[in-house]
């Protein structure tokens, strides 16, 4: 096997500087799309469990707007759709997939919290509004707690999937880890060595990602009711 | 009926509407349902194989879900594209040499199957062991057990799951673009980059267009695929309730 004999490992020693700020990049886009996927669906999801008018339904609409198209096309429109709208709306890409990845992941993540908010069984919050907590208190004390932990399995999905989508960015050539191995590839067509590179990275920031949703399930599950 | 809508709307849209329907939009649904079938066949067989318990054929099918799930598509169709055809010299053997077009089906054909699989693991599973048994006591050996009895009480359960993955397929076929597959979005590009230079009117020798018009484009993109999953994530939400009751 010629391609496993010239594999070539000094040219991934040596482009490890331009691999690791491609990684920056990328953890920078997960991090910013998954924080803001975070509030997003926080806020969103709580609205649509409450039923907040106005609110809720616009939360609705927005939900399957994103959740119905492909993100790809959600990044275009943003990047050269809005800009012809308006001047205002003209962001750098960098700028761009970030409000991409917020928008997609909060999409998600709205329904992900949601459905945890609404499995809180009302009696503990009939309980706590019996204790004289407000509306506001018995979301922070009671809600959040128990709906967040229901939420927090498919909620890390969602923030895996962010992370996989920041690879899309290279399509508006964003220096993330993907785009920065495509362009070394052009250049000197060491392509198993970059493709290497990008699939080990990739696993094994998903499997961790992974793992970590197993070990939180076991460690947050709700106590059985007796 | 098309002609009254398009003599209303500004020139430049029936040209467009043309190639991103006729060109485009055909080749996102034949990568669609390509990959789609595809992957039902393989997933459904590792699936399937999946609930024998042989560590070794369980071991290499957990590998095969959780690197085709775990990498993102465009990684992979990446790998299929670039690094492929490189072994393709190698080996002597260039049906390895994909183009950008069966790149793109057997990337999502690929991460399709992954959950399928998963997806078929827990269809089997779901059936009650006295299937099982009651076909074992009829003579079926394991293949016949399973094609007969097990799986078509099985996809009854992956109908469902089946559907939410179309919808992803379709939606995930718009990756093809960045490797130029001409379907939906890249005939989509392809026109606002053709809109954008601007063209001299020989008989006038005044310039005329350099709109990219990208704003309507990509929302009629958007729209377009919306029309596509809405409907179809409205059939697997009804079809996961009635299995339910």
């Amino acid at each position: 096997m010629n391609v496993l004999a010239s594999f070539d490992w000094s040219y991934i020693w040596e482009h490890r500087e331009v691999l690791f700020e491609g990684l920056k990049v990328t953890l920078k886009l997960a991090a910013i799309g998954i924080a803001g996927a975070f509030a997003v669906g926080l806020l969103l999801g709580a609205a649509r469990a409450y039923r907040i008018p106005v609110i809720s339904q616009l939360a609705a609409i927005y939900v399957e707007l994103i959740r119905g198209t492909p993100i790809l096309v959600q990044i275009f429109l943003i990047a050269y759709g809005l800009p012809r709208a308006s001047k205002a709306l003209q962001f750098d890409f960098f700028t761009v997939a970030c409000v991409a990845l917020i928008l997609w992941g909060g999409a998600f993540n709205t329904e992900n919290f949601r459905a945890g908010f609404e499995a809180v069984p009302s009696r503990y919050r009939e309980a706590a509004y019996a204790l004289g907590f407000g509306p506001f208190r018995t979301f922070l004390n009671i809600s959040l707690p128990i709906g967040g932990r229901i939420a927090l399995p498919s909620s890390i999905n969602t923030y895996i999937s962010v992370f996989k989508n920041t690879a899309l960015m290279t399509a508006i050539s964003v220096e993330e880890l993907t785009n920065v191995a495509r362009q070394s590839i052009d250049l000197d067509f060491r392509t198993w060595e970059m493709i290497s590179v990008l699939a080990v990275t990739y696993l094994t920031l998903v499997w961790t990602m992974s793992a970590l949703i197993r070990v939180l399930e076991r460690r947050l599950a709700l106590p059985e009711e007796a | 009926m098309w002609n009254a809508i398009f003599s209303r709307l500004p020139e430049w849209v029936e040209p467009v509407a043309e190639y991103v329907l006729q060109t485009g939009l055909k080749n996102t649904l034949i990568i669609a349902s390509t990959s789609v079938v595809l992957a039902l066949v393989v997933g459904v067989v590792l699936g399937t194989l999946l609930t024998v318990r042989f560590l070794p054929v369980q071991a290499a099918i957990r590998l095969y879900i959780e690197v085709w799930r775990g990498l993102p598509i465009i990684v992979t169709i990446f790998l299929l594209y670039f690094a492929l055809p490189t072994l393709a010299d190698e080996l002597h053997f260039q049906a390895l040499s994909l183009d950008t077009m069966r790149a793109a089906i057997l990337g999502l054909a690929l991460w399709g199957s992954a959950q399928i699989a998963e997806a078929t693991r827990g269809a089997v599973q779901s059936i009650p062991k006295e299937q099982h048994e009651a076909a074992a006591a009829l003579g079926f050996g394991w293949v016949g057990r399973h094609v007969n009895v097990i799986l078509p009480q099985a996809l009854r359960r992956l109908l469902p799951p089946l559907v939410g993955l179309s919808v992803g397929v379709i939606q995930n076929s718009t990756l093809a673009a960045i490797i130029g597959v001409p379907e939906v979005l890249e005939t989509a590009q392809r026109s606002t980059n053709r809109l954008a230079v601007p063209t001299v009117d020989p008989a006038t020798l005044t310039i005329e267009g350099g709109d990219s018009h990208a704003l309507e484009i990509y929302l009629g993109v958007f729209v377009l695929f919306f029309l596509i999953s809405f409907p179809l994530t409205r059939l697997a939400a009804f079809l996961e309730r009635r299995l339910v009751q």
